[in-house]
């Protein structure tokens, strides 16, 4: 049952190929309900766990797609009214790719074999990067192609990496199955250096995808090129899936008594990716652009909030789901001034509250929450992966942290306000905005402030057993 | 046995070295064709001591139609659209390439000796040291040419590395096919989208020239 979750879209992907337009994307709400459907009843257990030689249903795994499936629905909702309004020529690809493109992420979640998981990232890419040159213009085609060499190159050192953990199983002359699940009950006889080289060539291989500095080259170019829905799920639901990857072998680390070492690698990485994007964002001139790098940050404070564990392990996760949704949100509202105006430029978008009410309201309630501040979750994560960084004695790290955030926080906000209130004296408005598209990126707003107000409690109790593994907790 | 395995071996640091050394995408793609045939045959060389096996053979087979047919002819494909078949000004020289090659040879008799891979046999050491330079030889020649086509061999160079090393290293891998098959699938479509990539590419710039790309950066 389990793998109807990718197996779905991807039969659904197939099919969108060779039908009709409007058939099409009646296929593609259909599946996105489907998928949410599947979802619920995977997470609540409807059908009794998998276990499976390459699939298993784990906490960590049903998080990530759950919020994957959540999201799919509401921006597959905002793709059909905006490309209505573009007008695309290649739409039935498009629509084929982004269901293509939720099969893969979905087969992510579910992997529990090594290079099952390998294969379904590197399916991530391949599905995706149509998504970002289906407008065929010089600057989506070099996004494209360095999307798709960075990350092969990268996800082919994360195949050595996996090598290198098999390998450490073998030097034992151990022989269990090679899933996550079966390894990490045999993690303490594990070659302890082998397994070190596997973990570092995975978070370099896995954190390409992630974004993690200084492999995130690619990011920036492919988020600001791609039509926006396909930005929204790239940011919100493809850099979770990479962080999966990441995580499980932490997770591997962690059983194996080499905690220590990964979580300091996952600090570097992280703070890492901070640093560069406080760096990056504070002279963009392309919204977009400034959207793309705000993502690498939350990489890395999820990365970081990870890597010092207890208290900031929960605060990394409840990070990773706001994150999802408010910057799916803030996507789609850019989507919506991409349209009004006709260009990426922050300059030339000045005047949004006057000329685009809705969307202005959406994208500044949007930053607001990525800025963290109150009623927006984000504000909690951050609150607990600080709090739980001082109780670990961290204060370096937090240090750094805290720094990165005044200055990202200074960088895009005068960026931000500028769009937002500065005067306008133009009226032009290319596509008047409409409530089909402005309410999806207000409903995701509305879900992240929800659950700060009310956590449901098979959510609080899938978070705790996913971060369990390593040490974490909310009980600090 | 080992003797056949050495052969092959030698024969894909020479496919290597070429490569290094090669300034025309044809050439380049056949050497492409050559090595992936060679290296397909490793691991049947290998495991044949512990007796001939059918799903060995058909999975060998399976390769060879992959990496050595497959592929090869959609990079073929990709270079007859191309008008300028050369190489013209690589980022760095094609003798400095191939001494470059030449010392990641030695570096990777230096680590290999260095893993204390007691447990390896002869053979296998030598694998190994054939992998990592393979490997290496690909990221060369994937940030010291201009031409996508380049690149993309040059990524398939790494991955044939990659699955030596892995040949070495992982034996239990091997005897998962469909794990096995489903990372060939990967491959295919990868090498399918690059080259759907590359063709816009050729038409939207008249050339293949990565260099023609440069309008977004920070």
């Amino acid at each position: 049952m389990l793998q109807l979750v990718f197996l779905i879209p991807i039969i659904a992907g197939i099919a969108v190929f060779f039908l009709p337009v409007k058939i099409g994307r009646m296929v593609l709400i259909g599946t996105a309900i489907t998928h949410l459907l599947i979802t619920a009843l995977e997470w609540f257990h409807v059908t009794g766990p998998l276990h499976n030689k390459y699939f298993s249903n784990t906490p960590e795994g049903m998080l990530v797609l759950a919020i994957m499936s959540f999201l799919f629905l509401f921006i597959s909702l905002y793709t059909i009214s905006y490309m209505a309004e573009v007008e695309m020529s290649k739409e039935p690809t498009f629509n084929a790719c982004m269901l293509l493109f939720l099969g893969a992420m979905s087969m992510v979640t579910i992997a529990d074999h090594i290079i099952m998981l390998w294969v379904a990232v590197e399916a991530t890419t391949l599905m995706s990067a149509p998504l970002i040159f289906v407008r065929r213009s010089k600057e989506s085609l070099e996004a494209t192609w360095k999307y798709v060499l960075i990350c092969s190159v990268g996800i082919a050192l994360a195949l050595l990496g996996c090598f290198f953990i098999i390998f450490s199983m073998e030097m034992s002359n151990i022989h269990v199955p090679i899933s996550f699940s079966s390894l990490s009950d045999v993690a303490d006889q594990l070659n302890s250096v082998w397994l070190k080289a596997g973990f570092i060539f995975i978070v370099i291989g896995y954190g390409t995808k992630m974004g993690l500095a200084p492999m995130h080259t690619w990011l920036p170019d492919a988020h600001s090129e791609a039509p926006s829905p396909a930005s929204a799920l790239l940011s919100g639901a493809l850099l979770n899936c990479a962080f999966l990857g990441v995580y499980r072998c932490h997770q591997l680390m962690h059983s194996a008594g080499l905690g220590d070492y990964s979580s300091n690698v996952l600090i570097a990485f992280g703070l890492a990716s901070m640093l560069v994007s406080a760096i990056f964002i504070l002279n963009q001139t392309d919204y977009k652009r400034m959207l793309a790098y705000s993502s690498i940050e939350n990489m890395g404070i999820i990365a970081v909030g990870i890597g010092i564990g207890g208290l900031a392990a929960f605060g990394a996760m409840l990070h990773m789901i706001h994150h999802s949704l408010i910057k799916s949100s803030l996507f789609l509202s850019a989507g919506n001034i991409l349209l009004g105006y006709g260009t990426k430029s922050i300059d030339k978008t000045r005047g949004m509250l006057r000329l685009f009410p809705k969307t202005g309201m959406s994208f500044f309630a949007g930053f607001a929450g990525i800025s963290g501040f109150p009623p927006f979750g984000i504000f909690i994560s951050e609150l607990l992966i600080i709090l739980g960084a001082i109780q670990a004695g961290r204060y370096v790290a937090v240090t750094i942290f805290i720094f990165c955030l005044i200055l990202i926080f200074a960088g895009a906000s005068r960026l931000v306000m500028q769009m937002i209130f500065d005067e306008n004296k133009e009226d032009d408005r290319l596509v008047p905005e409409t409530w089909a598209r402005a309410l999806p990126p207000i409903i995701l707003l509305l879900t992240s402030m929800a659950l700060i107000i009310w956590l449901p409690d098979s959510l609080y109790q899938t978070i705790q057993s996913a971060i369990s593994s390593i040490g974490g907790t909310i009980h600090g | 046995m080992i003797h056949i395995s050495n052969i092959l071996l030698a024969l894909i640091l020479l496919s290597v070295l070429l490569s290094l050394r090669s300034n025309r995408l044809m050439a380049l793609v056949k050497l492409m064709a050559f090595q992936g045939v060679v290296v397909s045959a490793v691991p049947l060389v290998l495991e044949t001591s512990h007796g001939v096996n059918v799903n060995l053979f058909l999975f060998f087979l399976l390769l060879v139609l992959v990496k050595g047919i497959l592929i090869p002819g959609l990079m073929y494909r990709a270079v007859k659209w191309v008008v300028v078949d050369r190489e013209i000004e690589p980022i760095i020289g094609y003798h400095a390439s191939l001494f470059a090659g030449l010392i990641m040879i030695v570096f990777s008799v230096y680590v290999t000796n260095h893993l204390q891979l007691a447990m390896f046999s002869e053979s296998h050491k030598l694998l190994m040291v054939t992998g990592i330079t393979t490997m290496g030889a690909g990221l060369i020649l994937l940030m010291a040419r201009r031409k996508a086509i380049t690149q993309v061999i040059g990524y398939l160079m790494m991955e044939n590395g990659i699955y030596l090393i892995g040949t070495a290293l992982a034996k239990q891998v091997h005897t998962q096919y469909v794990v096995e098959f489903a990372v060939l699938l990967d491959l295919i479509v990868a090498v399918l989208v690059m080259g759907i990539v590359l063709n816009d590419i050729n038409h939207t710039f008249d050339d293949v020239d990565t260099t023609l790309m440069g309008q977004l950066k920070d």
